[in-house]
């Protein structure tokens, strides 16, 4: 990441902090992922864009910038790409996945507040995030208390718009985040000075359901009995989805799903035969928070499958591509959105019927349930999974963690002897 | 380290039996914990012939070597006989075999020691306090303190320092005091109220059964997060021998609390059974 | 890839990824196993690209032949003692 400093200058953001974050990144990059044997090769990809992430991506926003167009930059899966598609614009993740950024972020929110926003909230103030910097508009939403709150910290440095997700799933639920949809693509229409119309959001409905099925078809690969890719590779794949040119992403993806299906008709694996399956369910992993993947799949156990928002939550289910009409099509794209089972719903029965189904589709030995320190939502939720777990006979470790390294070898005694209890 | 000072005095009555029987095939195990370092040798029949505690030190890798010629004096090289680590230095044993975690080891130390295949584990060791439920001599479920040393040996042995006293001897007089309660669960917070209750001039005794009430609060409160199912509870680990918190256990527990002078070995036994049941 | 300290790795600098991504794409066909790897930072210096190709000594004449075939563009093939541990638990 060296060749990108004359644009970090211009993004205004402090290049000596910065650099220690450039210091560390190939180290635990190396460690996490170079060290695995027989990575499928479509991965070179991938291992591009991390080498220069903060690079590429951010070079090609800038000049698409130039070109008239504005970026987007959302905190949840719930916000519809589509919308911002539809109108020229283009969305983009942010970085929030590193301990690097976290004690920005406590300078203004409480220590009790979950990683995932102090790294968010750190890597603005901080200036140590091209993605922040770069960002025209940011989209936040109303999915807990710590961000709601956060919010208005960010809000006063940064142009901000809210959408109000509901907390419960009835029809006028569904109906209310359908007007929540209609509010956000008012908003979009003036900050881009592009009309949304019928055609524009039926293909961006699209370029969007074409990148699920593209992640889809991954995640369906890793259902093999011999494994074809690790969970870090598809986590990793996950990650770069939220920063990436949807259509390219897609394209991708699709070549690594290839790779993938030939890898199990070829019978190649990543991990040993009778690897023990594990399904990790729970909060987020925003990049670079490989910790648990890491450490699950170096303590004798490999991951076939998260049921987090940078999983199975990302992509099932897809946008009704059938409707006309504007109206129609916000409603379907409530419908498609509402069907995401995040904790901040009550009652979310939904999550657990998932959770129980994917643990039958991807044939998992045990699941780790594990929540980011200080999100209540999910270490609440946390009891109900563990329970109905239980009861269908499915192993289940609970673990609470934060991006810190500190509890890195204690994190492996306990799920190197989980992995000892289902062998 | 003070916690180790207890068994020592072991080590060399039992030498004897190994030089009986020089011949056999012996499986180790050797379970190196933040405090103490323990090895425990079985032979074919599954008798246990050999153990042995020393003080984990500074360094897990120079404690290993130590164990090694330590077992090469019972005649037992550690190249040619299968042996298994465990404990947080499990990857430092440059000679093991395997590493199995602590907490599978525990439950079939504990398992083969008290000859009881359903039973639940409360392992108070140096640095984590683990509770372990077996199911037909299997970990069923268990559970591990949070990255904190209330309710540890650690705990034990920072407050018997400012005591100016060793843990057993703490224990000991533990039993004798009442009605002190040590508040904070920070082993930090709690070292600075016992020394402000020393310059209240609140009796030892008083305040060291406000540690041990504290340490066995904190356990009983994680052995209520799971489901001992009515289980026979035993107790391992370092502070296994401290009568009165095995007593103090069993009250707040309303259940009998097993131990023996061989659980603090659990581990090893585990390791040492580990060999024979993974075949290595 | 072993992660012995002994182990000693090459590592090919680029000035852009347009160029890395190439020579890659050239190793692939001749099936040279090789990954792409961020630059470590004690040889990176003030290079213009992140991204760097990783292989094993053993290939090393391979990998030049494959470079001399393809007159493939690279700024520098730097020999680099192994930086990678599995078990360092450093993590980002």
């Amino acid at each position: 990441m060296a060749n990108y400093v004359e644009m970090w200058k211009d993004l205004g953001m402090d290049l000596e902090t910065h650099d220690a974050l450039c210091q560390v990144l190939p180290t635990a990059f190396g460690d996490v992922y170079l060290s695995q044997e027989n990575r499928p090769e479509s991965m070179d990809f991938w291992d591009m864009v991390v080498a220069d992430i903060h690079g590429i991506r951010p070079a090609e926003l800038i000049e698409a910038q130039k070109n008239g167009q504005k970026v987007f930059g959302t905190f949840c899966i719930y916000v519809p790409d589509e919308i911002v598609i539809a109108a020229n614009g283009i969305v983009t993740g942010l970085c929030g996945g590193s301990q690097f950024w976290v004690s920005g972020g406590e300078k203004v929110l409480p220590k009790s507040t979950c990683p995932l926003i102090k790294a968010s909230v750190g890597a603005r103030l901080d200036r140590t995030c091209p993605f922040f910097r770069i960002a025209d508009m940011y989209v936040g939403e109303t999915t807990c208390d710590g961000k709601k709150k956060a919010w208005e910290i960010l809000g006063r440095d940064v142009p901000m718009h809210i959408m109000d997700i509901p907390q419960m799933k009835r029809e006028k639920d569904i109906r209310k985040w359908a007007e929540e949809i209609t509010d956000f693509a008012a908003v979009v229409e003036v900050f881009t000075g592009n009309e949304i119309e019928p055609e524009k959001l039926k293909e961006a409905i699209h370029i969007v359901n074409e990148k699920r099925k593209a992640l889809a078809r991954v995640f369906e690969a890793r259902k093999a009995k011999n494994i074809p890719i690790s969970g870090k590779d598809a986590l990793l794949m996950m990650q770069i989805a939220f920063f990436d040119d949807p259509v390219r992403c897609a394209q991708m993806t699709n070549r690594l799903a290839d790779e993938l299906e030939q890898r199990i008709q070829d019978g190649a694996s990543v991990f040993p035969a009778g690897t023990k399956r594990i399904m990790v369910t729970g909060t987020p992993m925003a990049i670079p928070n490989w910790k648990l993947h890491h450490i699950i799949e170096t303590s004798g156990a490999a991951v076939v499958c998260e049921e987090t928002c940078t999983g199975t939550r990302y992509f099932e289910r897809l946008v009704d591509e059938s409707r006309e009409t504007l109206e129609e099509q916000y409603q379907a794209l409530a419908e498609r959105y509402m069907g995401i089972n995040c904790a901040c719903f009550t009652p979310n029965t939904g999550r657990i019927e998932d959770i129980l189904r994917l643990a039958k589709e991807y044939n998992v030995d045990g699941v780790i349930d594990v929540n980011l320190k200080f999100c209540c939502l999910y270490d609440t939720e946390g009891y109900t999974v563990e329970a109905a777990l239980k009861e269908a006979g499915i192993p289940v470790l609970g673990i609470e963690t934060d991006y810190d390294d500190a509890d890195a070898e204690q994190l492996r005694t306990r799920i190197e002897a989980f992995v000892e209890m289902l062998g | 380290m003070i916690l180790c000072f207890w068994r020592t005095r072991s080590i060399r009555e039992e030498t004897v039996f190994a030089e009986q029987e020089v011949r056999e095939i012996h499986y180790i195990g050797i379970d190196i914990g933040s405090t103490c370092a323990k090895v425990a040798v079985i032979n074919e029949k599954n008798e246990l012939v050999w153990q042995a505690v020393k003080p984990t030190g500074w360094s897990s890798v120079e404690i290993a070597e130590e164990l090694r010629l330590l077992l090469k004096e019972q005649g037992i090289d550690v190249e040619t006989e299968p042996c298994v680590a465990t404990g947080y230095g499990r990857v430092s044993v440059p000679y093991a075999d395997k590493t199995i975690t602590e907490i599978t080891c525990h439950a079939r130390g504990a398992a083969w020691i008290h000859q009881e295949q359903d039973i639940a584990v409360i392992d108070i060791g140096g640095q984590d306090t683990k509770i372990i439920v077996l199911e037909d001599g299997r970990v069923e479920n268990f559970m591990m303190n949070d990255k904190c040393s209330a309710g540890t040996g650690r705990f034990l042995e920072i407050m018997a320092n400012s005591l100016a006293l060793r843990p057993n001897e703490l224990c000991e007089l533990a039993e004798k005091g009442s009605g002190v309660s040590i508040s904070s669960m920070c082993t930090v917070f709690a070292e600075s109220e016992v020394i402000s209750l020393i310059g209240k001039g609140e009796a030892k005794e008083n305040i060291a059964y406000g540690i041990v009430e504290s340490i066995t609060d904190k356990v009983v409160g994680q052995c209520r997060k799971i489901d001992l199912n009515g289980k026979t509870i035993c107790l391992t680990g370092g502070l296994c021998e401290c009568e009165y918190i095995r007593k103090s256990l069993e009250k707040k527990l309303r259940m009998p609390v097993l131990t023996s002078p061989l659980n603090r070995y659990a581990g090893a036994i585990g390791a040492a059974l580990s060999v024979r049941k993974s075949g290595t | 890839m072993a992660d012995s300290k002994e182990k000693m790795y090459y590592y090919i600098l680029f000035d852009n990824y347009t160029q890395g991504m190439a020579l890659q794409g050239y190793l692939r066909e001749a099936k040279i196993p090789s990954r792409i790897s961020p630059a470590p930072r004690c040889i990176q210096g003030e290079l213009g690209c992140g991204m760097s190709i990783l292989f094993q000594p053993e290939d090393l004449e391979r990998v030049e032949a494959c470079i001399a075939q393809h007159q493939a563009e690279y700024h520098d093939i730097v020999l680099l003692e192994n930086q990678i541990n599995p078990r360092r638990n450093r993590f980002c």
